[in-house]
């Protein structure tokens, strides 16, 4: 079975009309010292509540260093990022921590500690919101939250993986976890920086379901990389194109087709 | 019918091999060589000396057996007592190792200014040697294991810190940006991704530090800082060679048994923690 023929959840192609901006970049800019070209320059879109958006370009297009621009992970040189309306830019310290408790991010390696227990590293998504040894080891926590970090275990299907350690899940299963860990911080927006790339294609598609669905129970919004354009297609409701520094796609998933994409990368 | 060096030519790095040294190459071994030669006499060696000595090594060897047990009890009490100086040295030492390690290493370190004065602290109290240590903290605090017991705790610092540093920097990045990204605090980064990165490390490094710790322990007795060391000076000094003996095995049984328990503790811990 071809597993990208036959998507596991239908898309939702029709992105909500009155809701509120959950993402929004304005100019945005970004330059490696030591580089003469840019990475990106003069980049805006915004992305509602509740809206999936995909974003595709060629290695070294800047696809990460974008999305990392949004939670200044990476700081850019230039332009403007808001969270539900709140303003990062001159954020820092304390107020910017506070600011990226809401941010969810799943990375390409999942960045797990290897060490720990499913269970343990979950519960480490409640360090967004509660510092101190609480949330340092699932042995140390509170039944609660115990609780919560089991049930974001059985929402990715790893209820019976809690006390394994992650050094002994397969790629897909550590995936998952990292997503675990994403939903125990109750986020208001998902980034994921090609969370498939490391995977085989089955469990990419597990992996791009569970977005998908979590996405729509949730109305959570969720901003991936991908160079996989029929993820693009099939699971978001829009596709941003980076490409010679510039953001050159910005289009309703349903307009496109693999063949148009596929040339944004020629 | 052509010549065999045509069908098997040599491969270049054998003809390599047959190339004559640099001129380079052969001055700095001909100064090796001349230096270890007067290295030889600066060490006193000396093949006459070690023949004449020989017939006494035969004789402190001969009155070593059978060993003495006469006073078994007080130099079990004392080995006890090197096994504590020992334990209690290096479980301070480890736990004050790592808030230094936290501060030496890059990924953890506040500021590099601190990062530099840290690891400048680290390496001096390295480098001095722990008899030097166990003479300072002698004068300083008096004779008895007190003294010696200071010393292990200022060696373990700078045997672990140096190490747990090393084992810090090499844990992962990518779980605690991850951690960062989501609005963590360094501490809450520090718990939960690099200690437990770097634990495999610091308790291999930790168990090494012990049994460096029982063995140098021996040695502090020498200039009175405590323990079965000032037992063994004794007995040689007064000939009880056979006494000395018994000291000897005591101190190979010590050691060995912390050898032995810390390569099980060793397997057991990694395969355990989670």
């Amino acid at each position: 079975m071809n597993p990208v023929a036959q998507p596991l959840v239908q898309p939702r192609f029709v992105a909500p009309s009155i809701v509120s901006d959950s993402l929004q970049v304005e100019g945005l800019s970004k330059h490696f010292k030591g580089t003469d070209k840019a990475v990106f320059r003069d980049v805006s879109f915004s992305i509602n509540e509740g809206q999936s958006v995909a974003l595709i370009g060629a290695n070294g297009a800047g696809k990460s260093t974008l999305l990392r621009c949004c939670v200044r992970l990476i700081e850019p040189d230039s332009g403007k990022v808001s969270l539900s309306g709140e303003d990062l830019s001159g954020k820092s310290g304390r107020a910017l921590k506070k600011a990226r408790n809401r941010v969810g991010f799943v990375f390409q390696k999942h960045c797990l500690v290897p060490r720990l227990s499913a269970l343990t590293n979950v519960l480490h998504g409640n360090l967004a919101h509660c510092s101190g040894p609480r949330n340092w080891a699932q042995s140390l926590a509170r039944q609660e939250d115990r609780q919560r970090a089991m049930d974001c275990l059985e929402q990715v299907g790893l209820g019976d993986f809690a006390y394994q350690r992650c050094d002994q899940l397969s790629g897909g299963q550590s995936q998952r976890v990292a997503i675990a860990r994403a939903l125990m911080q109750e986020p208001s927006i998902l980034f994921a920086d090609e969370p498939t790339a490391s995977l085989d294609p089955q469990s990419g598609e597990l992996v791009m379901e569970l977005f998908a669905r979590l996405s729509r129970s949730r109305n959570l919004t969720v901003f991936f990389v991908s160079h996989h354009v029929e993820h693009a297609l099939h699971y978001a409701d829009r596709i941003l194109g980076l490409r010679s520094s510039e953001l050159q796609l910005d289009s309703p998933s349903h307009s496109e087709s693999t063949a148009s994409l596929r040339e944004f990368y020629a | 019918m052509p010549e065999p060096s045509q069908i098997h030519p040599a491969p270049p790095l054998l003809r390599g091999r047959f190339q004559r040294p640099s001129w380079l190459s052969s001055g700095l071994f001909a100064l090796f060589l001349g230096f270890f030669l007067w290295s030889l006499a600066g060490a006193g060696m000396s093949l006459q000396s070690l023949m004449q000595g020989l017939p006494n090594m035969g004789t402190i060897v001969g009155e070593m057996f059978p060993p003495a047990t006469d006073r078994a009890q007080p130099i079990f009490e004392a080995i006890l007592v090197t096994f504590q100086m020992a334990l209690v040295g290096t479980v301070i030492g480890v736990i004050l190792s790592v808030p230094m390690a936290l501060l030496a290493a890059r990924n953890t370190s506040p500021h590099p200014l601190v990062r530099y004065v840290t690891r400048s602290i680290i390496s001096f109290v390295r480098t001095v040697p722990d008899l030097a240590w166990a003479l300072f903290f002698v004068v300083s605090v008096g004779l008895g294991p007190f003294a010696g017991t200071l010393t292990i705790i200022v060696d373990t610092i700078g045997f672990c810190g140096r190490f747990f540093a090393e084992a810090f920097e090499e844990v992962d990045p990518g779980p605690s940006e991850a951690l960062d990204s989501i609005g963590s605090r360094p501490l809450d980064r520090i718990a939960v991704v690099q200690i437990p990165g770097a634990l495999p490390s610091m308790i291999n490094t930790g168990l090494f530090s012990l049994e460096k710790a029982v063995r140098s322990s021996v040695v502090l007795g020498l200039v009175g800082a405590g323990g079965i060391g000032a037992e063994l000076a004794v007995s040689m000094e007064m000939f009880r060679y056979d006494q000395a003996a018994f000291i000897i095995f005591s101190i190979f049984i010590l050691v060995y048994l912390v050898e032995h328990f810390s390569s099980r503790m060793r397997e057991r811990l990694l395969t355990q923690i989670r």
